[in-house]
């Protein structure tokens, strides 16, 4: 599906000036956060050889993350445009969510979705004569798709069989469908947030004045009441 | 017995500090453990390190302070909206949002997060958890302390006096006006990360020439009684969120620098135009600081200075207050930013139990250890070579005496930013092209951004003048090179002629001072280039895994990962 619709978008995408740079920070930004993701995974898990496999994949996810990075500033500076700034992507704590098993039912099906979608990139890519976008992507590839079948191994091995990995893979499909969904439901809210906030604030008007003579702004050497009445705490503990 | 833990949060650089019995067993920052640079979650992976690290559960707290009282912020947020309507609509609804959903109901989430009875869980204001963080860890019986930093609940500037186990406040200064967010609006101006960048300006600095003073007049008023104003139409962070300066700040300095442009000080007049303006507002900030000094020397008649708040990182400014503001001694804890409030929340809470002051901090290796166990263990699973030698700081050493770069992870790692000889990367000081391969190739950054000697403390008046003080074992401040051994420390000297050196003695860190004496007897120089083992943009290394992953992602020679030895074929 996300290859599908990769390959629908791609010459819309990659041609509108600037639109490339901010597509591969977006990619930074996920493997950044990948990266995150399975640091704390290696920590947490009771197993040190998968500790050692997601700290492998951890060092692979960083080095993603910088290649797309890179390569972002390199198509940003081309089409002129300000620094997107330093990747830093926000944790989610999803081993400690989702537990071991279904972590990594929702990494394997990040990997191979991923991989999907950075394959149509590539080939579209070497259509172009991108030599180096295209060379990039399909390192990537390739490290995805070792991600893809560890994962998977790990995944038939903690559930016990094929048959319960599937499921442990469906149950993940449901969990970012229901993700999905509230994100755009806090979208929403944001949005209807922000336009009664500003009402709120319009209505903050009146009390302005009575801020003005109540409470007006200090200048110079002031003493806070509060740190008063703790002076006096401490002195007689 | 008594035992608080001390919490600070939801700005940046969130921390966790444990007293037991009047004395810090444990202080981390939440960074370390989710990897997530200034981290600003509430620590609870920090907290529950801090307990676990002695044996302790939550249940076993006596109280739990949190360095801010949650609902004066609120407060100051409304009333500074209603002071900046209607230019500040756009800010309200998100510093609501902020203020409403999660940092009014702290209290309630720690006491949930940690398990412990609502009732233990209290508050401490901002500025007097920094004062108490940098008073009671210092070795002075009385002091005056100064509290400088972007804003607390409403105070953004404090003079205090400390007395035995007691703290009185004698003044304060409230927002807008505020030395810290004039550094952060500057270092947003220059293209740097606002709470990150502010190191960067104050190594720019030195490339400059300070001369935007009249400008910066105009910026910073310093009144006659040490107290100061911003020109607030030249600031936006009091009405805006996305941007701290105005459209104004740029017609008075020019056009701001693009954000991650890479630099050019040796050809580009532009970039030595902001190198300029970075040397005009550090000397506009130690102009300030000296004013605010001074008068708290005149309230308080006190002879030793304790600092602490993000502006007390600045260690070109500390250098200067120690010289001129006419006070015998000062001290600056290593984490006088945020993530230092907690420690002050915990001894003020500690304080308020047993009646007594806690004893002073004599060392920053106040974080969770490493294993020799666990770094085998995961070495051997991800098929990495290692050695483990007889004499690992005599090998360490000999690394560094071959002119190698090596990650030193060794002991409990640091509270605060600087790496202090526990999570450090080692280097031999004398060239200036070891300076060149570590900014470019490992760590990545500026090139200007100069790396800090870690020296013997009782070698150290061979290399160095102006290093004998409270400060220089945490490396929050700044001394003079010797002029004859300025050559010999070419990977070290900042452009002015100074080094944010580190003393080290076996009192405060043992096996770094051993490394440094096998590195003198090998080198005939008892300093070692000291940077923090960490990369572009990362938080400093803490566990055996993070260790491993940095030597394995990062052209380091060698590293020395307790007494395990990883050397680069």
């Amino acid at each position: 599906m996300s290859a599908l619709l990769a390959k629908i978008v791609n010459p819309i995408v990659w041609r509108i000036p600037g639109h490339g740079a901010r597509k591969l920070y977006g990619f930074s930004l996920a493997e950044h956060g990948s990266m995150l993701d399975l640091k704390a995974a290696a920590r947490l898990t009771s197993s040190p050889e998968r500790a050692a496999a997601y700290l492998r994949h951890m060092l692979d996810e960083t080095r993603h993350a910088q290649m797309f990075a890179l390569r972002s500033g390199e198509l940003r500076v081309q089409a002129g445009l300000p620094s997107l700034g330093f990747p830093n992507a926000d944790i989610e704590n999803l081993f400690e969510r989702l537990g071991e098993i279904r972590f990594l039912a929702f990494v394997h099906r990040g990997e191979c979705r991923g991989r999907q979608q950075f394959e149509t990139y590539r080939d579209w890519f070497a259509r172009n004569g991108d030599n180096k976008t295209r060379a990039m992507f399909d390192a990537i590839v390739r490290d995805e798709v070792r991600h893809e079948t560890y994962t998977r191994e790990l995944l038939v091995e903690l559930t016990g069989g094929e048959a319960e990995a599937r499921r442990e893979l469906a149950k993940a499909a449901l969990w970012e469908a229901w993700r999905t969904w509230r994100r755009m439901g806090r979208f929403v809210a944001e949005t209807l947030y922000f336009a009664v906030m500003v009402l709120v604030y319009g209505l903050l008007a009146p009390f302005v004045v009575v801020g003005a003579i109540a409470r007006p702004a200090p200048k110079g050497w002031t003493t806070p009441p509060a740190e008063a009445e703790a002076d006096a705490r401490l002195a007689k503990p | 017995m008594s035992a608080v833990l001390g919490l600070s949060a939801y700005y940046h650089d969130s921390a966790a500090a444990l007293v037991v019995d009047g004395e810090v067993v444990a202080a981390m920052q939440e960074e370390r453990f989710s990897r997530r640079k200034n981290d600003a979650s509430l620590p609870k992976q920090a907290a529950l390190a801090c307990l676990s690290h002695v044996g302790l559960k939550a249940q076993d707290l006596d109280r739990v302070v949190f360095y801010e009282d949650p609902f004066a912020r609120l407060e100051r947020v409304m009333l500074a909206s209603l002071r900046t309507f209607p230019r500040s609509w756009r800010q309200f609804p998100g510093a609501m949002r902020a203020q409403l959903s999660s940092k009014i109901w702290v209290l309630d989430s720690i006491a949930s997060m940690l398990g412990v009875e609502r009732r233990k869980v209290v508050t401490a204001s901002h500025h007097r958890s920094h004062a108490a963080s940098a008073f009671f860890a210092s070795p002075y019986e009385r002091a005056a302390i100064l509290t400088v930093d972007g804003v607390g609940e409403e105070v953004s500037t404090a003079i205090w006096q400390g007395d035995g186990a007691s703290l009185r406040c004698l003044g304060a200064i409230e927002y807008p006006h505020s030395l810290g967010l004039l550094y952060a609006a500057l270092t947003a101006y220059l293209g740097f990360e606002v709470n990150e960048g502010e190191y960067k300006v104050m190594g720019l600095a030195a490339f400059g020439d300070p001369c935007f003073e009249e400008e910066f007049a105009k910026l910073l008023k310093l009144r006659p009684d040490g107290g100061f104003e911003l020109g607030l139409p030249y600031f936006a962070f009091h009405t805006d969120t996305d941007i701290a300066f105005s459209a104004k700040l740029e017609e008075l300095l020019g056009p701001r620098r693009p954000h991650a442009k890479a630099w050019n000080l040796k050809t580009s007049r532009e970039d030595q135009r902001y190198a300029d303006i970075a040397a005009s507002l550090q000397q506009a900030t130690e102009e300030a600081m000296l004013a605010l000094a001074r008068e708290a020397r005149r309230r308080t008649g006190c002879d030793d200075l304790c600092l602490a708040g993000g502006v007390a990182l600045n260690c070109v400014a500390n250098a200067r207050l120690l010289k001129e503001s006419g006070f015998t001694r000062v001290f600056v804890q290593p984490a006088a930013g945020d993530a230092g409030g907690a420690l002050g929340a915990a001894m003020l809470g500690s304080i308020e139990l047993d009646g007594a002051r806690p004893r002073p901090m004599t060392t920053a290796a106040l974080g969770l250890p490493l294993s020799n166990g666990a770094v085998r263990s995961l070495a051997d699973r991800l098929g990495l070579d290692y050695a483990c030698p007889a004499d690992p700081l005599g090998a360490a050493a000999e690394l560094i005496s071959q002119d190698k770069v090596l990650a030193l992870a060794r002991g409990r790692f640091e509270w605060g930013p600087r790496a202090l000889g526990q999570r450090s990367i080692l280097a031999a000081p004398q060239s200036a092209d070891m300076r060149e391969r570590l900014n470019r190739v490992i760590k990545k950054r500026e090139p200007f951004r100069p790396f800090a000697p870690a020296v013997l403390r009782d070698r150290a008046d061979d290399w160095f003048s102006g290093h004998d003080n409270d400060m220089t074992p945490f490396m929050t401040t700044t001394a003079q090179v010797s002029e004859r051994r300025a050559a010999d420390l070419g990977a070290v000297t900042h452009v002015d002629g100074t080094a944010r050196v580190q003393t080290v003695s076996a009192a405060g860190a043992p096996d770094f001072c051993q490394l440094l004496r096998e590195l003198d007897a090998r080198s005939g120089a008892p300093i070692a280039l000291n940077t923090s083992l960490n990369g572009n943009g990362e938080p400093i290394v803490a566990s055996e895994a993070d260790a491993i992953g940095f030597f394995m992602s990062h052209p380091v020679d060698a590293m020395l990962l307790e007494d395990v030895l990883f050397t680069r074929r």
